[in-house]
C-alpha cells in the first residue's frame, strides 16, 4: 500500500473529533467500543483557526519575514505571539527589543475578483528588498484558499527570482480544520518539504530537538535545558527564539522531544521516518508525575534510563515536602479543568500531586492519545464531566454553574464571572513547568482558594451574557450527530 | 481598497463592526465566517487596545458558523440559521447583528434572507453584509452606523435640545475611547447637555433608536463619519459640527466648549463660567510643577484624531518643539489629508512639524530613522517603540496599537485627559 502523506488536518487521522460531552468513564467505554462518532455542534462559538497557530509557531525566527496573504483581519492574532516574542527577548536580556517583521498582502475585492497573485509578490518584493531575510513564510488565509491563489506556483516562480531567501508557502487556510493544532502541523509540514528537503545530514553527538510552542515561558525553557543537559544532552530548542541555522540542525539530532503534546508531534514523527531520528512523545511536563514520564520519556530514547531515575529520585526528595505543604492546603477540593490539549491533561494530572479532585474537564479533542489520558484519571478520580470543545464558553459555564467546583484551572474570564477561583496554567511569561514550576502553579492555586474575594465580588457585580434559562438545559444540547465535520 | 502592509495598525471590516457592537450594552453579534474570525477581530482591536475586551460577548464568546470546508463548498446558510437560533435560545441580549465573514461574502452567502426569518418572528435582528476583505476598522465603524441609520434609527422621536451625539472615537480602537468619551461627556454635561455616547454609561440599543432626537451630532474626528453625518442630516434632520482632530488641553477643548455653545446657541455666560472653572482647574496643576518635565523636540505617531491632539497640545500649550507628526492609518481622501495638514501646521507659536501619512511599519521606521532633527521624545503605538528604542528617543506609549498598558478610563483627552498626558511624559532619567 502506497504510504499516505499526511496533509497537515489533524481530523484526518480516523477516531478524533472535537465535538462530545460526556463522563471519563463513557468516554473510555465508548472509544474502546468504538462508538464514539464525528459530531458536530449546530449552535457554536467562535474557535480558533489554524492560521493563528501556524504564525505562532514560527513568529520569532529571527531572521524570517512572515507574510500572511490574506486581507488585513487575519493578522489580529498575531499580536499574542508579537508580544510574546517581544517579551521574550526582554526575559533575555535584550533592551532594544525588536519587532518580527509581519507582512499582510491585504487581500481586497480586487482581489477576490481578480485573484490576490499581484499583492503577493508585492509583498514577497518587499520583504527580499526590505530584510534580505533568509527565509520568507507565506501563510494562506480561508481567502486565498477560496479565490484560489496557487500560492505553491506562485512562491516556486519567486523563488527563482530570489534566490537567497527560502521563500515557503504554508497551508494553513482556516476553513480545512477545526482544530488549531494542525496549523502546528502545517507549518511543520513545509520547513520539512521547503528547508530540510528529506536530506540527512552528520549527526551531532548528543543533540536534542527540544520542540515549543511560543506559550511556552524563557523560565520554563531554562527549566526544560536544564534538565535534558543533566542528561548530558545537548539542547536544540526550536522553533521558538531559532533561526534558520537551528532549523538546519534539526537532522542531525540525535533524538527529539516536544513540550506540548499537540506541538510537534506529528513533525517527529516525520523526523523518525525520514531522518531515522528517534522520539519521545509523552505529556506536558506540568505535575510530578508528568515531568517524570516526560523526563523519562526523553531518557529512554537516548538511553539514559539509570541517570534519570537517580535524578528523579534526587528531584523528589527536594520537591515532595514542598508539594506536601501545598497539598495540605489543596487535599479534596474539587476542580474544573479547561485547556488546550497539552495543558488541560497535563493540569489534571497535576492536580492529583495536590491531591485535588476532578469534576469537570474541557479539552479541545478526544483520540487514542486522549484515551490514554483518560484511563489515567479514571484510575484516580470517580466521576468527572469530560467537555470535547474548543472553549465554547457557553458549554463551559452551565457545567461549572451546575458543578460548583471549589476551583477552576484555565482561562479565567468566564468561571471568575460565576465566583469560582480560578487559575490560569497558560502563562507564556512565568514558570510552570518541571518540578520547580510546579509550586509556583501549585501556590498559585492555594493562594487563589485561600483568597477568593475578586471572583466572589465580581460574580455580584458582572452578568455573563446568557439567559438563566441557559443555566438549567442540558450542557451538550447543541451537539449533534448528523453533519459532523 | 488596501495596500500591502507591514505591521498593520488595526484589523478587517469586520474587526471595527465588532469593535462597535461589543462597546453597546447587550448587543449580540453573530459571525457567518470562518473559524477564526470572532478571536482575530477581537484581537485586531480590542486585543491590542489596552487590554480590555467587552464584558457582553467578545473574541470566543461570539456566537459563529465557524464555516469550513464543507460550507465553503456546499454554502452556510443551514449552519447560519442553526447559529443564530441557538444565539437567540441562549444569549440574553436586545438586539443581534448577523456579520458576514471573507468566505461568507466570497461564496455568496444570502445572509439577509436568513435573518430575515428571524426578524418575522419579531426578534430584533439585522443583517450586516460588509465582508471582511473590503476594508479596515475605519470602515467597519462607519459600516455599523450606516446599518443603524438604514435599519435601527427610529424616525418622528421628538426633538431633544438638550440632546447631543458623540461620533468619531472608536471603540477598542482608539485605546482611550472609555476616558475620552467620559471627559466628554464631563465637560458638555456641565453645559447641561445630555450626551450619548453610545458606549459608556451602559448604553444599548434603545439610545441608538432615539438618536435622531439629538439637536446635534458632534464628530470628534478630522475626516471619519463623513457619510453617516450626510445621512443622519437627510434622513432625521440631525445636523452636524465636526471638530477636525481630539481636543488636548485647556486651548483646544475651550474651543471645542465654545463651538457646541455657538452651534446649540447656549447661554454665552454658561460657557465662558464652565471654561473659566476648567481652566482654573488646570492650571492650578501646571502652576505646581514647573521645569518639572524637561524640553522636548517630539514626534507622533498616531491615528489622525490623536495625532491632532497630541501635537497641538505639545506645542501649542506646553510649548515643545514639533519635529514629526506621522498619521498612521490609511487616509485615502485629498481632502481628509488637507484637513490633517492643516489642524496639525496652524499652531500658535510654535513652526510646523513636517507631517507623513505612512501606515506601512518599515516606511515609518525609515521616517523617524533618518530624520535630521533632533527627536527626544515620540509618542507613539507599540509597534514604534523599536525606532524609539533604537533611536535612544523617550518614548510614550499614547497610541493604538497599545499592548504594553491596562487602559480602563485613562485618557489623554479634554481638560482633565491633559494632566494625566503630562503625568506620563515625565521622566526622571
Amino acid at each position: 500500500m502506497a504510504k499516505v502523506t499526511y496533509s497537515g488536518v489533524r481530523e484526518s487521522k480516523p477516531g478524533r473529533l472535537n465535538d462530545l460531552g460526556t463522563t471519563g468513564q463513557k468516554a473510555s467505554e465508548d472509544f474502546k467500543k468504538g462508538c464514539l462518532k464525528r459530531a458536530d455542534r449546530s449552535f457554536a462559538q467562535g474557535l480558533q483557526c489554524q492560521q493563528i497557530n501556524s504564525l505562532a509557531a514560527l513568529m520569532s525566527l529571527e531572521d524570517a519575514v512572515f507574510i500572511s496573504h490574506s486581507p488585513q483581519g487575519c493578522v489580529g492574532c498575531s499580536i499574542m505571539a508579537v508580544d510574546m516574542y517581544r517579551v521574550g527577548q526582554i526575559h533575555r536580556g535584550i533592551r532594544n527589543v525588536k519587532n518580527p517583521h509581519l507582512i499582510v498582502s491585504n487581500i481586497d475585492q480586487k482581489s477576490v475578483v481578480f485573484g490576490g497573485e499581484k499583492k503577493l509578490r508585492e509583498a514577497v518584493e518587499k520583504a527580499v528588498t526590505r530584510y534580505n531575510p533568509k527565509l520568507a513564510f507565506v501563510f494562506a488565509s480561508c481567502a486565498s484558499g477560496i479565490i484560489g491563489d496557487d500560492i505553491d506556483a506562485i512562491c516556486a516562480d519567486l523563488q527563482a527570482e530570489y534566490p537567497d531567501t527560502l521563500i515557503i508557502p504554508i497551508h494553513c487556510e482556516g476553513f480545512k480544520s477545526k482544530i488549531c493544532a494542525s496549523g502546528f502541523d502545517a507549518a511543520f509540514i513545509s520547513i520539512n518539504k521547503y528547508i530540510l528537503k528529506h536530506q540527512k545530514v552528520e549527526k551531532e553527538a548528543g543533540l536534542i530537538n527540544l520542540f515549543a510552542p511560543t506559550t511556552v515561558s524563557y523560565a520554563d525553557q531554562k527549566e526544560m535545558e536544564r534538565m535534558l543537559q543533566l542528561l548530558g544532552a545537548k539542547v536544540n530548542y526550536i522553533p521558538f527564539y531559532s533561526s534558520l541555522e537551528k532549523i538546519k540542525k534539526i537532522p542531525a539530532a540525535e533524538a527529539s522531544t516536544s513540550i506540548c503534546k499537540v506541538f510537534a508531534d506529528e513533525f517527529m514523527k516525520t523526523l523518525y521516518e525520514e531522518y531515522d531520528i528517534p522520539y519521545s512523545h509523552t505529556v506536558m511536563p506540568i505535575g510530578i508525575r508528568n515531568t517524570d514520564k516526560w523526563y523519562r520519556g526523553i531518557a529512554k530514547v537516548i538511553g539514559k534510563e539509570k541517570e534519570v531515575e537517580e535524578i528523579i529520585a534526587k528531584e523528589h526528595e527536594r520537591i515532595e515536602p514542598l508539594v506536601k505543604k501545598i497539598r495540605d492546603r489543596l487535599q479534596g477540593k474539587r476542580v474544573f479543568i479547561c485547556g488546550g490539549t497539552g495543558r488541560s491533561f497535563a493540569a489534571a494530572a497535576l492536580i492529583d500531586d495536590f491531591g485535588m479532585e476532578l469534576v469537570g474537564l474541557e479539552t479541545p479533542t478526544y483520540d487514542d492519545d486522549a484515551q490514554v489520558d483518560i484511563d489515567y484519571l479514571n484510575g484516580i478520580h470517580k466521576e468527572f464531566v469530560v467537555d470535547i470543545a474548543n472553549m465554547q464558553p457557553f458549554e463551559q459555564v452551565n457545567l461549572v454553574n451546575k458543578l460548583k467546583p471549589d476551583a477552576f484551572i484555565g482561562v479565567p474570564e468566564w468561571a471568575a464571572k460565576l465566583g469560582v477561583p480560578t487559575t490560569h496554567v497558560l502563562d507564556g511569561k512565568r514558570p510552570t513547568m518541571g518540578y520547580d514550576g510546579l509550586l509556583f502553579l501549585g501556590n498559585k492555586i492555594a493562594d487563589q482558594l485561600e483568597n477568593p474575594g475578586f471572583n466572589k465580588k465580581l460574580a455580584a457585580h458582572v452578568k455573563l451574557p446568557y439567559k438563566e434559562s441557559w443555566y438549567q438545559e442540558d450542557a451538550f444540547k447543541y451537539i449533534i450527530r448528523e453533519g459532523g465535520n | 481598497m488596501s495596500n500591502v502592509t507591514e505591521f498593520p495598525k488595526g484589523g478587517c471590516v469586520l474587526a471595527g463592526i465588532n469593535s462597535v457592537l461589543g462597546a453597546i450594552n447587550r448587543v449580540c453579534p453573530i459571525y457567518h465566517s470562518g473559524p477564526g474570525c470572532c478571536m482575530q477581530t477581537t484581537a485586531s482591536d480590542a486585543g491590542q487596545s489596552g487590554h480590555k475586551s467587552s464584558c457582553f460577548v467578545s473574541a470566543v464568546s461570539i456566537p459563529s458558523s465557524n464555516m469550513l470546508e464543507k460550507e465553503v463548498v456546499f454554502g452556510g446558510t443551514n449552519k447560519l440559521r442553526t447559529t443564530i437560533q441557538g444565539a437567540i435560545d441562549i444569549i440574553d441580549a436586545d438586539a443581534y447583528f448577523v456579520l458576514t465573514g471573507c468566505t461568507a461574502g466570497i461564496i455568496g452567502d444570502d445572509i439577509a434572507s436568513v435573518t430575515n426569518e428571524f426578524a418575522e418572528k419579531g426578534i430584533e435582528i439585522y443583517p450586516i453584509e460588509t465582508p471582511g476583505f473590503t476594508g479596515d476598522s475605519n470602515l467597519g465603524y462607519e459600516t455599523v452606523w450606516n446599518t443603524f441609520l438604514d435599519k435601527v434609527i427610529e424616525k418622528d422621536v421628538p426633538k431633544d435640545e438638550k440632546l447631543v451625539n458623540i461620533f468619531g472615537i472608536i471603540p477598542y480602537h482608539d485605546p482611550f475611547w472609555s476616558g475620552t468619551l467620559e471627559e466628554i461627556d464631563r465637560i458638555l454635561s456641565r453645559l447641561g447637555l445630555r450626551v450619548n455616547t453610545f458606549f459608556t454609561k451602559g448604553q444599548g440599543i434603545e439610545d441608538i433608536k432615539k438618536s435622531s432626537a439629538a439637536a446635534l451630532n458632534i464628530i470628534v474626528n478630522p475626516w471619519l463619519f463623513k457619510g453617516p453625518a450626510a445621512k443622519y442630516e437627510s434622513k432625521f434632520g440631525v445636523p452636524s459640527l465636526r471638530i477636525p482632530g481630539l481636543f488636548v488641553g485647556a486651548t483646544d477643548t475651550s474651543k471645542f466648549v465654545r463651538s457646541v455653545g455657538e452651534a446649540l446657541h447656549l447661554d454665552k455666560d454658561l460657557v465662558e463660567k464652565v471654561i473659566a472653572d476648567e481652566e482654573k482647574y488646570v492650571y492650578n496643576y501646571l502652576g505646581q510643577a514647573i521645569g518639572v518635565l524637561s524640553w522636548k523636540r517630539f514626534a507622533v505617531i498616531a491615528d489622525a484624531n490623536n495625532a491632532v491632539g497630541f501635537t497641538r497640545y505639545l506645542a501649542n500649550d506646553y510649548s515643545f518643539t514639533p519635529v514629526l507628526v506621522i498619521v498612521s492609518e490609511p487616509i485615502f481622501r485629498p481632502e481628509d489629508k488637507e484637513t490633517i495638514i492643516k489642524e496639525i501646521s496652524d499652531l500658535e507659536y510654535a513652526k510646523p512639524p513636517k507631517i507623513l501619512f505612512l501606515t506601512d511599519q518599515y516606511e515609518i521606521n525609515s521616517a523617524i530613522r533618518e530624520e535630521e532633527e533632533e527627536i527626544t521624545l515620540i509618542v507613539g503605538s507599540s509597534n514604534d517603540r523599536e525606532i524609539a528604542l533604537e533611536k535612544d528617543s523617550q518614548f510614550i506609549l499614547g497610541a493604538f496599537p497599545m499592548s504594553e498598558r491596562l487602559i480602563f478610563n485613562r485618557t489623554y483627552a479634554g481638560y482633565r485627559g491633559s494632566l494625566t498626558f503630562t503625568e506620563d511624559i515625565y521622566d526622571n532619567n
